[in-house]
């Protein structure tokens, strides 16, 4: 006797009581010991071994089975699921340390590791009493939380256990909410078993418990049996032709329905509201990436919408309830672009929406604009933005006609001061709608030649007299850019709501530019453009973003210029870039710009958090909106760029990027030829005179030098940046402006200074030969005097010989001899006549030399007068004495 | 959207036999000549007219592979019919039929129509399974029967419509208790479905035997 022996083998309450043999009459009163145990044993030994022994008992013995019946097993069934909850709920009052064990994840872990387990539980499901079925599924519900894969694999396996589960949304309401949350959870991410929940009617019955509760109206209840729908049509798309072909998208639809009182939004009705807007987009996401049929059930999803007139359930909470939620607007607006996006009808149905009442009707498209233009909040801004996005996209006819209503008088309409927006200076309400018209025009603009044509050709009345004649809506742009810029020093504090005007104007005029090269011309027919953009490039004070789009823009105005007058063309534009930025730290701005995290960062169509359950992630959700307005960083780039910088944008400015490198490289590798010659027009040619061929190979000569000259500048640049890139690579060693051409024009200077020293060398050396020259002539000049005063002194003395002569003559005339006084008086004549005949051919000599020698002097500037003169007075007494004689 | 009843059926059968192409061919009237290995189970839906009454179909197209096996019961029980799918050039798809009907029998409910489907007919030169031992093991199993080509469409209409006949059939035959437990068995009345007789559960289970034994 198994009972037996294991009651005595225990001295616990059990065995103490029963000593006889089994009878039927004993079997009552066994079980109510056992069950007793159960419930009131003090050792867990002894609960659990009274466990097993009732088991075994009702398994033996019928009558065991009757008496367990008749005293409510369900209770000791109640009781141990209620203890299960327990154990697989985390104790919230004793704050628990990190590392310490979780003992609810623990036990869940142990519990479900048992398939077996879980086979109990669903069956327990079943159960009549209501407690057994609302504990049994908060342990289900607190095991999914624990473990969820494990649970989800192990309901996979239980035949029906599904459908059970399916079947509680029937049940009364307490169980039927609980059921909800379970299936919420076993829902998640697990694809068969939505699809199982789907082939059990779940469509139906969350539609229907929609239905009772009020639908957007309802409360908490709602939002759950949507966060449940989600769960299945989120990238299923075998749910999704389900509940398309086969229960219609109607009762959906119906829940976005505004009814009654429309200008009361409770916070669950918000939330109900942006739970079925997460449904369409849903739909509109189609199945998961992996489905080759993506496309078209994502299309026949967006007909289907449309055709039970989607759009205006979404225009009413858009655009025309003036009391529904920022939240639920943007909601809307971001499900009517994705559901007009790629879709010919539905583009042509939205086009041709009206909405207001009869006197003003207007296009819808007008309306949504308008808002664009005048909202306070960012993300309606950014939300009403995708519309236009979406419209755009890939519809060149949609974007001929936007284009075509760009007349100058709806941009004054949006210069008017707005009355919310007191608070605004005029200029700076001028930019924000600026900047706000300029990102819808970049739309009506992308990839279209025809609309960028037609945009060049709108000139803007000046908003203020004092502003001038009329002017280009591109150079209009550039204005506001500056003008944004401008703003921002200013004030001192920062003027938040500007700090993404720049990136947005500079997104249009990058767009713009694209391939457009009269819109190149158009930009730089302004001087000062060109100037402008050079130093946003370089300046500082501007962010990653900012810069990187002024160099992609400088960027364009290379590769899409088809100028030929220099200054406006191509390599005017290189040569900016190179001298004023340098090249490294113009890719530099390119690059950094890419790496921002404003380019980086997942793009918001691919990472969407759905809306939970608890309270604290909605409320943070809204608070979120909120605060983005009071976004307050200096020098950073708004976060709002990130989803207005879509991911087509930041793979478009991936591919510009590509081309302007390409572009710049290939101006330096083949730079513009005047010169290009054959080699056959380098000969002479036939009839061709020396002088003209020679004057030909001159002139071509001289404009090969220049052409090389500019070269020899262009490389000294490029030189120039690769040392910079080369040595530190930091991007704090900006490169000296102008380094380069700067070392050219040194080089030049040094050149000449060296060649006009040469010849200063030349002239002094000339200079010095002439001196000695003159030195020489002068002592010659000098000689020549003094012969010619021993000379004269030599005459004196002959003349005074003579004299002698004379008087000896006489007194010997007085003497007897006379004869002989003749005689020697004759001699004596003759010898000094020949004597001074002598004399006069030597002093007819000197005499021409002298005169030689006073012009040669002259000539060197010596005073030869004032030589001569001291030499005439020496000489002139003689002379005198001779004509006294 | 609106119908008169909506049936829930089920495809099963060895993978590769051309379930997944008997749907399509069925939905869409297309033919797929790749092998797309189905993952768990794959939905189709389609409306057609019986006795003048607007009958949506929703056909759930499982995976034949063994691994799938757990997943593709589920959808057993709440089926009212089944297209049991061998392929006449693949004698081992025949000789499976039997381990397919016993799964269906213990997890479908009594009363689901199965229908034989003989599939790749055109394929008559490579046939490994005579249209008499299909014909013989319908009749031993109470199953209806027929040849079929996903290929070249023939036989696929008749072969879902002539399931849906069936089914319709005994719900005019009050077989269903229609007005309460129709969802469990995959039959769901719609606007201009006439509600059977009340008969209540005696009435068909007392019938259960007749439709699969
Ligand atoms: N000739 C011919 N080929 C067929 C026919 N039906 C299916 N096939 C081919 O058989 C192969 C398998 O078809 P599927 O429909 O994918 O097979 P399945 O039964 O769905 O297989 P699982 O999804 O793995 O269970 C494919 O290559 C089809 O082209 C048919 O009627 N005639
Ligand atoms: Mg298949």
């Amino acid at each position: 006797m198994k009972k037996m022996d294991l009651v005595s083998g225990y001295k616990g309450v059990v065995g103490l009581v029963f000593g006889n043999e089994n009878s039927s009459s004993n079997d009552d009163s066994y079980v109510e010991r056992l069950l007793d145990c159960i419930s009131n044993g003090k050792l867990a030994e002894d609960r659990r071994n009274a466990m097993a022994e009732l088991q075994s008992v009702v398994a033996e013995s019928h009558t065991a089975q009757l008496a367990l019946g008749a005293m409510g097993a369900y209770k000791l069934v109640r009781g141990a699921v209620e203890t299960l909850v327990s154990a697989l709920t985390p104790v919230t009052h004793a704050k628990s340390h990190k590392n310490e064990v979780q003992p609810a994840s623990m036990n869940s872990d142990l519990l479900s590791r048992d398939e077996q387990n879980i086979s109990l539980l669903l069956s327990l499901l079943s159960e009549d009493d209501f407690y057994v079925r609302y504990y049994t599924l908060q342990v289900l519900t607190a095991l999914l939380a624990n473990s969820p894969i494990r649970l989800q694999e192990a309901i996979l396996t239980i035949p029906r256990g599904i459908t059970r589960l399916v079947d509680m949304l029937m049940d009364r309401e307490v169980i039927r909410n609980e059921a909800l949350l379970l299936l919420t959870y076993l829902t998640r991410e697990a694809e068969e078993i939505q699809k199982i929940l789907v082939f059990e009617g779940a469509f139906e019955k969350i539609f229907s418990i929609i239905k009772e509760e009020g639908g957007s109206e309802g409360g908490v209840v709602v939002q759950d049996c949507l966060e449940l729908l989600n769960n299945l049509l989120r990238n299923n798309a075998s749910n999704q032709v389900l509940l398309r072909e086969t229960i219609g998208f109607d009762s959906l639809i119906s829940i976005l329905k505004l009814r009654g009182s429309t200008y009361s939004f409770t916070q669950q009705k918000t939330i109900n509201l942006l739970c079925v807007l997460e449904t369409i987009r849903l739909l509109l996401n189609g199945g998961s990436e992996a489905d080759p049929a993506k496309d078209v059930e994502r299309l026949t999803n967006k007909t289907v919408l449309v055709q039970r007139k989607v759009l205006d359930h979404l225009l009413m909470l858009g655009v025309e309830s003036q009391w529904a939620p920022v939240a639920v607007r943007c909601g809307a607006f971001r499900c009517i672009g994705d559901l007009i996006v790629g879709h010919r009808q539905n583009l042509d149905n939205l086009a041709s929406k009206f909405l207001g009442d009869e006197p003003q009707v207007e296009p819808a498209l007008n309306s949504i604009l308008r808002i664009i233009l005048r909202t306070s909040s960012i993300q309606e801004f950014i939300a009403a933005d995708y519309v236009f996005k979406s419209f755009c996209e890939e519809n060149t006819d949609g974007q001929k006609i936007l284009a075509s209503t760009l007349i100058p008088q709806p941009f004054s309409m949006t210069h008017a001061p707005l009355e919310e927006d007191v608070n605004m200076s005029f200029g700076s309400v001028v930019l924000q709608t600026s900047c706000r018209a300029a990102s819808v025009l970049s739309y009506v603009l992308k990839d279209n030649i025809q609309s960028k044509e037609k945009a060049l050709q709108i000139e803007l009345e000046s908003p203020m007299p004092s502003f001038g004649s009329p002017e280009p809506l591109l150079h209009h742009l550039v204005k506001c850019l500056a003008l944004a810029s401008s703003k921002k020093g200013k004030d001192g504090k920062p003027n938040t709501p500007n700090s993404y005007v720049q990136p947005i104007i500079l997104k249009l005029l990058v767009t713009w530019l694209s391939d457009c090269p009269s819109a190149v011309h158009s930009f730089l027919a302004s001087r000062p453009h060109l100037t402008y953009l050079v130093e946003l490039v370089s300046n500082g004070d501007a962010t990653v973003c900012v810069r990187g789009l002024a160099a992609m823009l400088l960027g364009e105005c290379v590769i899409f210029n088809k100028a030929i007058e220099s200054g406006k063309d191509a390599f005017s534009v290189v040569d900016a870039i190179s001298q004023k930025v340098g090249l490294a730290s113009f890719f530099l701005r390119l690059d950094e710009m890419q790496k921002s995290f404003i380019f980086s960062s997942p793009k918001p169509a691919q990472c969407h958090k759905p809306l939970t359950r608890s309270n604290t992630d909605i409320r943070a959700e809204m608070e979120d909106i909120e605060e983005e307005d009071a976004y307050e960083h200096k020098n950073e780039d708004h976060p709002m760029l990130a989803s207005m910088f879509d991911s087509q944008f930041v793979n478009f400015i991936k591919n510009l990027k590509i081309g302007i490198r390409d572009g710049i490289v290939k101006i330096y590798s083949h730079p513009k030829s005047n010169v290009s010659v054959m080699p056959a027009e380098l000969e002479q040619r036939k009839d061709e005179a020396d002088v003209d061929y020679i004057k030909r190979l001159k002139s071509f000569l001289e404009k090969q030098c220049s052409e090389i000259q500019d070269l020899v500048n262009r490389n000294a640049t490029l030189a120039e940046d690769v040392a910079n890139t080369g040595g530190g690579g930091s991007s704090q060693t900006e490169p000296r402006p102008n380094g380069g051409s700067e070392r050219v024009q040194i080089e030049t200077l040094r050149r000449d200074l060296q060649e006009t020293s040469q010849r200063i060398e030349m002239l002094r050396r000339e200079k010095s030969n002439i001196e000695s020259e003159a030195s020489s002539y002068k002592t010659l000049c000098a000689k020549t005097e003094s012969d010619l005063k021993s000379l004269s002194d030599a005459y004196n003395s002959v003349e005074e010989a003579n004299h002698r002569w004379e008087n000896e003559v006489k007194a010997l005339k007085n003497g007897d001899i006379e004869a002989i006084k003749a005689e020697a008086k004759e001699e004596a004549e003759k010898e000094s006549e020949a004597e001074l005949g002598d004399l006069l051919v030597c002093l007819g000599q000197e005499q021409s030399k002298v005169e030689k020698l006073s012009g040669r002097l002259m000539e060197l500037g010596e005073d030869v007068d004032g030589l001569l003169q001291g030499i005439g007075d020496d000489g002139g007494a003689p002379e005198e004495d001779e004509d006294d004689i | 959207m609106s119908y008169a009843y909506l049936f829930k059926y089920i495809i099963i059968g060895d993978t590769g036999v051309g379930k997944s192409c008997l749907l399509l061919q069925f939905t869409d009237k297309r033919f797929q000549p790749v092998h797309d290995l189905t993952i768990g189970v794959e939905f189709g839906a389609r409306m057609i007219t019986i006795d003048n009454k607007p009958i949506k179909l929703q056909i759930w197209d499982t995976a034949g592979q063994e691994s799938f096996r757990s997943i593709t019961r589920s959808y057993y029980r709440g089926a009212a019919g089944a297209l049991l799918v061998y392929d006449i050039t693949r004698r081992e798809t025949f000789n499976h039929l039997a381990s397919w009907l016993e799964d269906a029998r213990q997890h479908a409910n009594a009363n689901m129509t199965i229908m034989l489907i003989g599939n790749k007919c055109d394929l008559a030169h490579r046939r490994a399974v005579s249209t008499e031992e299909g014909e013989q093991f319908a009749k031993e199993h109470g199953l209806i029967f027929m040849e079929a080509s996903a290929k070249t469409a023939q036989n696929v209409e008749e072969a879902f419509i002539n399931t849906a006949g069936t089914i319709y059939k005994k719900i005019q035959d009050g077989v269903f208790d229609v007005s309460n437990e129709a969802s469990s068995y995959g039959i769901k009345v719609g606007y201009g479905g006439i509600p059977g007789p009340s008969g209540g559960r005696d009435g068909s289970s007392s019938q259960a035997g007749g439709c699969c034994s």
